[in-house]
């Protein structure tokens, strides 16, 4: 027995010797041991007491000590069931403390989203693998002198590809990839959010120490990042708080130097946010430089962009290998890699309850037809309420065609949609970034067509008219009060004059601007429609028969009577 | 071996070294008479005697003041008997020898005649241990005698014999080792004389056969009702393997206690009946099966009850009355 614990002696020794010299030389066992003390000192007293255990047990005759080992698994099932009510309570009431964050810290080979995934936007990914090398090679830019990136701020409508750019920048750089949304730093109770900012960038810069630096991956950013509410009673938003402790953090994570004078990796973390919120309502010292230092905007993508991706989407479906990519990408103009990733998978099911094997170009047109308009539901009109909203369509169609300087018409219809009885899909032949006075008068008078429509045919008029005239109304107004668009010499924002400093006759000749405008566009739609009567009977009747035409059937029908787009009409 | 691996098995072998000291057992089977002696002398100051017959082990020892002046055992003899009696528990249940029975032989110093002897199985030792058996049931398991040693009492008749034969004193001692020393063929027989031990192999039969005829003993004495009718004076067992046959015979001599309050042959079928249930519960108590029959003698009315273990068995399980099975042995 003796010479049994003088062996174990030796060994514990050995393995103290083993353990201190790993402790000492190897930096990265060194952050494992200190990022887990907690469990090897649970291990280690779990350890202590086996060993007392079984110094007691040794103590026991033979006997005895069979007895204790014979009841020792009904003791542990006892033990384990406790400790099982225990965790349970715990859980059910204190949720393991309320600072618990549900992070994934995922390692960015992991990811596995390289730049070649990223379609498109070859603009901000050129930006991004800029980013990424700065990331990668931080000691030679700091060795020039160059300011070490701390943060990037990504804003862009949604669906437009930020967490995917992001994923793509941890995969690059191959480092720890930490991602949470902003709205799970938000928590009823005060000051939890800034606790677990505090737990997050804790965990970053141990993961920046053992890897050589971090991602951070906020999204939805401006759940913690809108602009700061200071109360006069004194009294802040938890948000505040929230956001406190993220500036804090971001600041600490300024350049740190060790002993050797070398840079400390444990800060080398560096944090992406990404946001649909425009860049005005984020809080202005998260802007500042030190904080997010790169601002990327993703944009939707353009028209080349929406032909690599629908190549792509579709690439990953059975399709007919007819279809014109080309031609979806000028269907989809303003859709998100998102909205045609929806469209492929949309019209991939379309085939699929057609019995189909491959997705045909009109699976895409119904697919995007249901995206944009939402889905079909007939309702029982009367013949007179049926006739009335065709030719309120038929009016916008008309005019649409032939009028507007960048709209094409997709599709016509009667058949209800959501809440409307009918509708007239609009789609713009070209990205336009900015509309000008013409192209805002040409929606206007898009807008007013299906009440001179009605009036003209049946010398009455509906409250189908509601969205139409709020439309209208609301861009006559923007040209005159806000826009400058106006013949009255009156140039300048006056929304932005608060209504008692203008005066009454200014507001008057704006508003009669306003009702000027409003009433050329009546008149011109009416002499328009009037003109081209015969050609609204047509387009009437035959949605009443067809309930619904396409571009083509439109187009052909224009065609017939000689017309093309507005060209060659004065508008 | 990749690295990460290594913490956890050196956790292992610090377990496995923690935990392969206590294997094996307390008390070798070579050192099982010296463990028991040094047990006795370190932790209870007792001298004792350790002697092995088989799967049986002896204890005897002498105890100062033994028996007070109405013969029952003093409160400081019990007391050091009850440690001796645990010290050899502790021993044969800690120890890798094949024990099955231990027998403790006391005497008072004074006395060395009268003995008292007890004999315990390990097995029920274990099981009490275990709470599989009460401490009632375990009481009634062992085997408790006190008389006089019988190997004492033939050594003085024959010495008596001798004198009358004028046989010198040196040849005395030789003839009586040569004729008259014997191991014991009986669990009676049992007992310490003279620096020697009469001690046998214990077998299971002859130790349930004793335990019956203990404990139909103990049943009239204890037993309001029964002891109120009747006096069992004495009981016998034996276990007989005989011709192809093996049975328990368990003879019980009791009367009445009070005349006329009973009939004979009421007194009769009551010694009868519940020295049958005592041995049928016996026998399923210990499920032992090497036996065929049991054979009831009621010594004072000369009747005997032939009983199958089978229907032992169901008379136990209330299956059978009592005047079916006495029907059949009439038959």
């Amino acid at each position: 027995m003796t010479a049994w614990l003088i062996f174990e002696l030796l060994f514990y020794f050995i393995l103290l010797l083993a353990a201190t010299a790993v402790y000492l030389f190897n930096r990265r066992t060194r952050l494992y041991i200190k990022s887990r003390k907690i469990m090897l000192i649970i291990i280690f007293g779990s350890y202590v007491i086996l060993r007392l255990a079984v110094w007691g047990l040794m103590s026991l005759e033979s006997f005895y000590q069979k007895i204790t080992l014979a009841t020792m698994p009904i003791q542990l099932i006892m033990v384990a069931l406790n400790a099982t009510i225990f965790v349970l309570l715990y859980t059910m009431f204190l949720q393991g403390g309320m600072a618990k964050i549900s992070k994934s810290r995922i390692k960015g080979e992991l990811v596995d989203i390289k730049w070649s995934d990223v379609i498109g936007m070859d603009n901000v990914k050129e930006e991004a693998k800029e980013v990424v090398e700065l990331i990668k090679d931080r000691a030679r830019v700091k060795k020039i002198g160059g300011k070490i990136l701390r943060g990037i701020l990504m804003f862009g409508p949604p669906g437009c590809g930020k967490t995917y750019l992001a994923k793509a920048i941890a995969t690059e750089t191959g480092l720890p990839f930490l991602a949470m949304s902003g709205s799970e730093f938000v928590e009823v109770f005060v000051g939890v959010g800034a606790s677990r900012v505090r737990k997050l960038f804790k965990q970053a810069r141990e993961l920046a120490a053992a890897h050589g630096g971090c991602i951070v991956f906020i999204d939805e950013l401006d759940a913690i990042a809108r602009k700061r509410v200071f109360s006069v009673f004194g009294g802040t938003e938890e948000t505040n708080s929230t956001q406190n402790q993220l500036l804090a953090a971001m600041d600490g994570l300024s350049e740190v130097k060790d002993k050797k004078g070398e840079l400390d990796t444990a800060q080398n973390v560096i944090v992406i946010g990404a946001t649909n919120a425009p860049e005005e309502n984020i809080d202005r010292a998260l802007l500042r430089p030190g904080r997010f230092d790169r601002k990327l905007y993703i944009d939707r993508p353009g028209l080349e962009d929406r032909e690599k991706l629908f190549a792509y989407y579709l690439g990953k479906v059975q399709r007919d290998p007819t279809i014109d990519v080309g031609k979806l990408a000028r269907k989809a103009v303003y859709k998100t890699p998102a909205d045609i990733e929806n469209i492929v998978k949309e019209a991939a099911l379309i085939a699929t309850r057609s019995l189909r094997d491959v997705i045909r170009l009109d699976d895409i047109s119904e697919a995007i037809e249901r995206i944009d308009m939402g889905m079909k539901h007939k309702r029982t009109m009367t013949p007179k309420e049926r006739e009335m909203t065709a030719w309120h369509e038929t009016g916008h169609l008309v005019v649409l065609y032939l009028l507007h300087p960048t709209k094409d018409v997709f599709k016509a219809s009667i058949i209800g949609r959501k809440s409307a009885l009918g509708v007239v899909h609009e789609n713009p032949r070209e990205e336009w970034f900015t509309r000008n006075r013409e192209m805002i008068i040409a929606d206007i008078k898009t807008s007013l067509a299906g009440y001179v429509a009605e009036k003209l045919k049946f010398k009455t008029t509906s409250d189908g008219v509601d969205q139409d005239f709020k439309m209208a109304m609301s861009l006559a107004h923007n040209m005159v009060w806000r826009w400058g668009m106006n013949d009255v010499g009156l140039v300048g924002d006056y929304t932005l004059i608060p209504e008692s400093q203008i005066s009454e006759n200014t507001k008057e000749t704006l508003n009669k601007e306003t009702n000027r405008i409003m009433g050329e566009c009546l008149k011109d739609v009416e002499v328009l429609l009037k003109k081209e009567w015969p050609i609204a009977e047509r387009f009437a009747k035959e949605l009443l028969e067809k309930e619904e035409l396409d571009y083509d059937d439109i187009e052909a029908i224009f065609n017939e009577y000689g017309k093309t787009h507005y060209e060659q009409h004065e508008v | 071996m990749r690295c990460k691996k290594l913490p956890a098995l050196a956790l292992l072998c610090s377990c496995v070294l923690a935990l392969l000291p206590g294997c094996g057992p307390t008390y070798p089977k070579e050192d099982l008479k010296e463990s028991i002696i040094k047990v006795c002398k370190k932790e209870y100051k007792l001298d004792v005697k350790v002697e092995l017959a088989g799967k049986t082990v002896a204890i005897y020892c002498a105890l100062q003041d033994l028996w007070d002046l109405t013969f029952a055992m003093t409160k400081k003899a019990s007391e050091e008997l009850n440690d001796v009696i645990l010290s050899v528990s502790r021993v044969t249940l800690s120890t890798d020898a094949s024990v099955e029975y231990y027998v403790v032989i006391a005497h008072d110093a004074r006395l060395p005649e009268i003995q008292i002897i007890i004999v315990k199985r390990v097995e029920d030792v274990k099981r009490f241990m275990l709470n599989d058996i009460s401490r009632g049931e375990f009481s009634k398991r062992m085997l408790i005698d006190k008389r006089i040693n019988p190997q004492a009492k033939k050594e003085h008749d024959i010495k008596q014999v001798f004198e009358k034969m004028g046989l010198e004193k040196k040849w005395q001692d030789t003839v009586m080792d040569d004729f008259f020393r014997a191991q014991p063929a009986a669990l009676g027989d049992i007992g310490y004389w003279n620096d020697r031990f009469y001690i046998k192999d214990i077998q299971l039969p002859e130790f349930l056969v004793e335990q019956i005829a203990g404990r139909v003993r103990m049943e009239f004495f204890e037993n309001k009702n029964l002891a109120e009718s009747v006096l069992v004076k004495s009981t016998k067992g034996n276990y007989i393997n005989k011709d192809g046959k093996r049975y328990f015979e368990v003879s019980v001599l009791g009367e009445a206690k009070s005349v006329g309050s009973l009939r004979p042959d009421e007194i009769s079928n009551m010694i009868l009946s519940q020295t049958l249930k005592v041995a049928a519960d016996v026998i399923h108590g210990y499920g032992f099966e090497d036996v065929d029959y049991i054979v009831i003698v009621d010594e004072a009315n000369s009747k005997a009850l032939k009983v199958t273990t089978a229907d032992a068995e169901k008379f136990r399980k209330n299956r059978m009355s009592f005047d079916e099975i006495a029907s059949q042995t009439e038959n």
